[in-house]
């Protein structure tokens, strides 16, 4: 009788140790089949050019109690796809992507908001070729999941969480002019990404 | 792109040599501004978007009548999402079986204005040999005078949403989602 007592407490008493210590945030690692930056630019102010860029890769820590997180991503510029092989080389030369000299754009988000416990909004620095300027993305939704599809191997239980965000980068800030005004300077992101943790289950022991 | 170009500056010599011009201008889409983007909810958590490549056709368009008329024809083998084991599967018989129906083609000639500009496109989706109607709203849409081409080109962005089981297309039902939004960029060439 005694028995089920003890866990109880033994799981609150740990819970209270936990509290006192720092708090460790949630880990995520980035599903590179879910994770992808999309963009959308104005073509002679009559159709939207759409383009793809990724998988991103990075680091995404979250701590929705605190209302905090760290949020790095890499954007490898050279993957970037519209469908027209021609365009893409195009794309990735010096006056634009610049993907030789800067393989990567990169997002440093540590400002967060959330709403009931999910991320709602990131803000940080946006580095495109070699030029950083602040970035804000805002949740289109956002939701997290447990998955037990063992994705990582082990058949261990996690929990998946992710979303839609949406951000806007003026390209001539970054010195990527080519081509204005008639394909348009805004340049609108919208970034899917899912990241999954690994879930610790505690063992509940069969009578 | 080199066979493209050519062919723009066929089509130009002859229209040189074409009847005087009617009310209704004939275009040619301009493969290089003409996408569909399909985005459909992966586990109402994140959106997974693809893009189809390949596509020909051809648009009327009568400013004056308000009228016209859209032959647009997609190579469904040239779907990408940039995960190319999702591609493959996308290609399958689970989703579009793309061995035995090879194209999807949309026509239509319900044409709506707002002014001169087109506003919406009711027509026919023909998907996996099963034909469903469909309105394509317009988000933008403009006509320029472009200066590589020196021509007039028409263009803007439609949208619409299709549930994909009308089409025979129930795999994964309801996780991967019934409902594909689909987000048209097209521009064409005048003749």
């Amino acid at each position: 009788m005694k028995m089920p007592m003890v866990l109880p407490l033994l799981t609150s008493s740990a819970l209270c140790v936990g509290a006192a210590q720092a708090r460790e945030a949630l880990q995520y690692t980035l599903d590179p089949t879910h994770s992808w930056v999309h963009f959308e630019v104005l073509h002679f102010n009559t159709s939207t050019i759409r383009g793809r860029i990724g998988p991103v890769n990075g680091s995404v820590l979250l701590d929705p109690v605190a209302g905090t997180g760290d949020v790095r991503l890499a954007v490898p510029t050279a993957t970037v796809s519209t469908g027209i092989g021609v365009f893409d080389a195009r794309l990735r030369q010096d006056d634009l992507l610049a993907s030789t000299a800067f393989p990567e754009a990169y997002f440093i988000a540590t400002r967060f908001t959330f709403n009931e416990g999910r991320v709602a909004t990131l803000r940080g620095e946006f580095t495109w070729r070699g030029v950083s300027q602040p970035l804000q993305l805002t949740a289109l939704r956002y939701a997290c999941h447990p998955d037990d599809s063992a994705d990582d191997g082990k058949g261990a239980p996690a929990e998946v969480c992710g979303g839609d965000f949406e951000g806007e980068v003026l390209r001539s800030e970054h010195g990527a002019s080519f081509g204005l005004p008639l394909i348009g300077n805004r340049v609108r992101l919208l970034v899917q990404v899912e990241g999954r943790r690994p879930i610790a289950m505690p063992k509940v022991k069969t009578p | 792109m080199t066979k493209f170009l050519l062919a723009l500056t066929a089509a130009a010599s002859l229209a040189a040599f074409g009847p005087a011009q009617a009310q209704t201008a004939t275009y040619t889409v301009d493969p290089t501004h003409t996408f569909v983007t399909w985005e459909a909810l992966h586990f109402g958590t994140s959106t997974s978007r693809g893009r189809f490549d390949k596509k020909e056709g051809r648009i009327e368009i009568d400013r004056s009548a308000k009228t016209g008329m859209v032959d647009i024809t997609i190579d469904m083998a040239s779907i990408t999402t940039g995960v190319a084991p999702f591609d493959t599967h996308l290609k399958s018989k689970d989703f579009f079986d793309v061995t035995t129906h090879p194209t999807a083609r949309f026509q239509a000639s319900g044409f709506s204005f707002d002014g001169t500009r087109v506003s919406a496109v009711k027509g026919t989706l023909t998907m996996l040999g099963k034909t469903q109607p469909v309105e394509l709203k317009a988000s933008r849409f403009n006509c320029y005078e472009n200066p590589f081409f020196k021509r007039e080109v028409c263009g803007g962005d439609f949208e619409t949403t299709v549930q994909r089981s009308l089409f025979g297309s129930t795999y994964g039902l309801p996780g991967i989602p019934d409902n594909v939004r689909l987000l048209v960029q097209i521009e064409a060439i005048k003749q």
